[in-house]
């Protein structure tokens, strides 16, 4: 996945959101960037809704129905792909 | 209309002292602020305190029968002067208490049947020594009690009486707490508090002579109209209306009709509550053209326009020309209002909807007025809730999944995030939330949002409950009735509705709790068990309609009677702010206070860490979401309600002030009868 700069900070960004608004139900987790949110219950299917909503707000990415997916915002790497590859385009 | 109160000793000699009476009174009085009254019988002390509706200068409680039992009763029956005719005797006075004490007497439990209105009483007869305490079928009114150590028994309109007496220690229950954070409330028998029960909704509770002889309801829901039908055959009551069959289209208008003149009897001005929403609207059209004075309406409006309905309150006021009055509600409102509320609710919350009422209800007494009719009942009669809609739509899903999707985007037009933009992540949250073989199917996306509260709980807190065979929800579906299996999934969601949702928090915390806090009465013309059983038997489409209309028996009614704009608006959910209200500027000191790490850790339910977490998104204003509310909303108020009730006294009742005025009425056989 080849952080470039933008990319750490993109990451550090949101894994600081995820921490900040999920991982303090959950003090003993350690989140890893490929950990599955849902799979590891740190984020539940109300939440993803949560998050689905943060990321289009934040990052000013309108999200298709169809791109709602775990492929795109079930991990931490999912996330920081998704959003530079919307940015990008 | 009152607050009652008692103790009954297993031994006769055993003493009922007059100051834990007084006390007990004096826990109650905001229940009944037009005075107080006091009887006592060898090892037994009953008091009332009264809020004056029938037969003002008359109706005073205790109130001692022609064959020497006695009564202290809360409530009121709407068909007492129909009843008073069948007596046929001379009657003391015109209340309503007279009638039902006339009734029990010679017909004993059997009367129960007979009585149409929202009441909780006990009733002491000396002799037996047989002390009946009963609730009305839909639990209007509410009545806790608890065994005492020498197997006696105190009761008490509200748990703070049963404290005031000296004789029960409040503790939390950890399990009546955890109902409240999975179905919004305490379910019955358990309240918040170690030791202390609830009468259930329909319920009743033989004691006598130092043990408990009868337990069970004496009413209860069902889906099966001719259980009502066989029902009303045995005992013929005052209906207008057939008990069986397919409604027609004009039952349901005279029914309804009924109901509210019914409910507009009393001896003082009545007025109404208006939400602008359908039902209340309904209810203060059908009050305006029963009453033979000028109609007063009364109004919660919200600062923040997400939550005011204030230009549809508005538009019906003026339409049907009442008198209208408006309680303006900000976050400042809410941060106030928010302890009184939690004390006189005496469970957690999870939501601030019940401060608003509160405050509506100081405002309506400040007018003058103490009895308002309101619309509650009708979203659990005709399905007007999200929430039927939901497990509709859920239960389509299971067999057309693409037209489900396509109705769930309809839903819930209120909400700050628009259909388009929820997509399938919303979708599968919803469709995934519970499988549809569960009894409690129709709940679970509630029970899920409603989860995060228990999220923060200390571990040592979650494993106790786990370890305790701790699961709400087994208890739930342990205790559901033989026929649920045969109800439609709506039925069974209505029937969890009325059982889980408006008898222990809607017409409790949120209703009788936060009116009677200032000593107004509220009636509920769709809670007319009348209409209730009509409500069953019209067919499902004439409740939730095609394209999910919600309430489509009552909308033809109400397009008759209300502008056309208001019997077209599709439901808006009660709500109050959650969140901003307790932090920012504006705050009051208190709140941070209960939510640092030595009071949580005081009070031992949640983790200070995960806590600490929530407050930091709080107080940058990032928590918005309904979930983040209730998390706030519930720990906060736990941490209130334990300093309120749990953080303080010996138990001996000493910090609750004894009433000091004199008693209206003393019937006292205690001292006579002992000394013989």
């Amino acid at each position: 996945m080849g952080d470039t700069e933008v990319g750490t900070g993109l990451r550090a960004a949101l894994r600081a959101y995820i921490e900040e608004a999920f991982l303090y139900l959950h003090p003993d987790v350690e989140l890893a960037d490929d950990d599955e949110f849902l799979a590891l219950g740190v984020i539940d299917s109300l939440g993803f809704v949560e998050l689905v909503e943060e990321v289009q707000t934040r990052y000013g990415i309108a999200v298709d129905a169809l791109e709602i997916t775990e492929e795109n915002f079930g991990s931490l790497d999912a996330l920081v792909a998704f959003v530079e590859r919307r940015r990008g385009e | 209309m009152c607050g009652i109160a008692g103790i009954v000793r297993a031994d006769l000699e055993a003493p009922v002292p007059l100051d834990a009476l007084r006390r007990m009174a004096g826990a109650l009085r905001h229940r009944g602020p037009d005075g107080w009254g006091m009887a006592r019988t060898p090892g037994a002390g009953l008091v009332s305190t009264r809020l004056a509706i029938f037969d003002v200068p008359g109706g005073w409680q205790p109130m001692r029968g022609e064959r020497g039992s006695l009564l202290v009763y809360n409530g009121e029956v709407y068909n007492h002067p129909e009843l008073r005719a069948q007596l046929g005797s001379e009657l003391a006075t015109t209340s309503d208490t007279e009638v039902v004490l006339r009734l029990l007497e010679r017909d004993g439990l059997r009367a129960l049947d007979r009585l149409n209105g929202q009441f909780a009483f006990a009733w002491w007869e000396p002799a037996a020594r047989r002390l009946t305490l009963v609730r009305d079928r839909f639990g209007v009114r509410p009545l806790h009690w608890a065994v005492l150590p020498d197997g006696g028994i105190v009761f008490g309109s509200e748990a703070k009486a049963l404290f005031a007496s000296g004789e029960v220690v409040a503790e939390p229950d950890l399990a009546g707490i955890d109902e409240t954070f999975t179905l919004w409330g305490p379910r019955a028998p358990r309240s918040a508090f170690r030791g202390v029960a609830q009468l259930p909704p329909g319920g009743l509770l033989v004691w006598e002579d130092g043990a408990i002889v009868a337990r069970r309801t004496w009413w209860e829901p069902d889906y099966d109209p001719d259980v009502f039908a066989a029902r009303a055959a045995g005992t013929a009551p005052a209906a207008r209306v057939a008990t069986a069959g397919v409604p027609n289209a004009e039952e349901l208008p005279d029914l309804l009709t009924d109901a509210v003149r019914l409910r507009l009897r009393a001896d003082v001005p009545v007025g109404t509550y208006l939400s602008g929403g359908l039902d209340s609207s309904l209810i203060t059209a059908l009050a305006q053209q029963a009453s033979d004075h000028e109609l007063r309406t009364f109004s919660v409006a919200f600062h923040d326009a997400r939550y005011d309905e204030r230009a549809f309150q508005q538009q019906v006021a003026q339409a049907l020309g009442t008198r209208h009055h408006v309680v303006e509600i900000g976050p400042r409102e809410i941060a106030d209002g928010f302890r009184d509320a939690v004390a006189h609710a005496e469970t957690p919350l999870i939501r601030t909807a019940p401060v608003p009422l509160m405050l509506l209800a100081r405002a309506t007494r400040e007018h003058g007025i103490t009895v308002v009719a309101t619309g509650e009942g009708a979203d659990e009669l005709y399905w007007g809730y999200d929430l039927f809609k939901e497990t509709a739509v859920r239960e389509l899903h299971t067999c057309d999944p693409e037209r489900a999707t396509a109705l769930l985007d309809q839903l819930y037009p209120y909400l700050d995030v628009p259909a388009e933009r929820r997509g399938p992540a919303w979708a599968r949250s919803f469709f995934e939330a519970g499988s549809a073989d569960d009894p409690l199917f129709s709940h679970q996306p509630r029970i899920a949002a409603t989860g995060i509260v228990r999220a923060f709980y200390r571990p040592e807190v979650a494993h106790a409950l786990a370890s305790n065979g701790g699961d709400p929800l087994a208890r739930l579906r342990a205790d559901l009735p033989p026929a649920f299996g045969r109800w439609s999934a709506l039925e069974r969601a209505a029937y969890l509705e009325l059982t889980t949702l408006l008898a222990p928090n809607l017409l409790a915390a949120q209703g009788d709790r936060v009116a009677m806090a200032h000593g107004v009465e509220g009636r509920f013309p769709f809670l007319d068990h009348r209409v209730f059983e009509h409500s069953v038997r019209l067919p499902p489409e004439r409740k939730l309609g095609p394209g999910l209309c919600e309430k489509a028996e009552l909308r033809a009614l109400a397009a008759r009677l209300l502008p056309a704009e208001v019997a077209a608006r599709t439901k808006q959910p009660y709500r109050a702010p959650e969140v901003a209200p307790f932090f920012g500027d504006q705050a009051p000191g208190w709140v941070e206070e209960r939510l640092e790490a030595r009071a949580l850790d005081d009070v031992g339910l949640f983790d200070p860490v995960r806590v600490e977490g929530l407050l930091r998104r709080c107080r940058t204003g990032k928590a918005s979401g309904f979930r983040e509310g209730m998390a706030l909303v519930g720990i906060l108020s736990t941490q209130v309600w334990h300093e309120r009730f749990c953080g303080v006294g010996t138990g001996a009742g000493a910090e609750w002030p004894a009433e000091s005025t004199e008693p209206r009425i003393l019937l006292d056989a205690a001292e006579r009868i002992t000394s013989q």
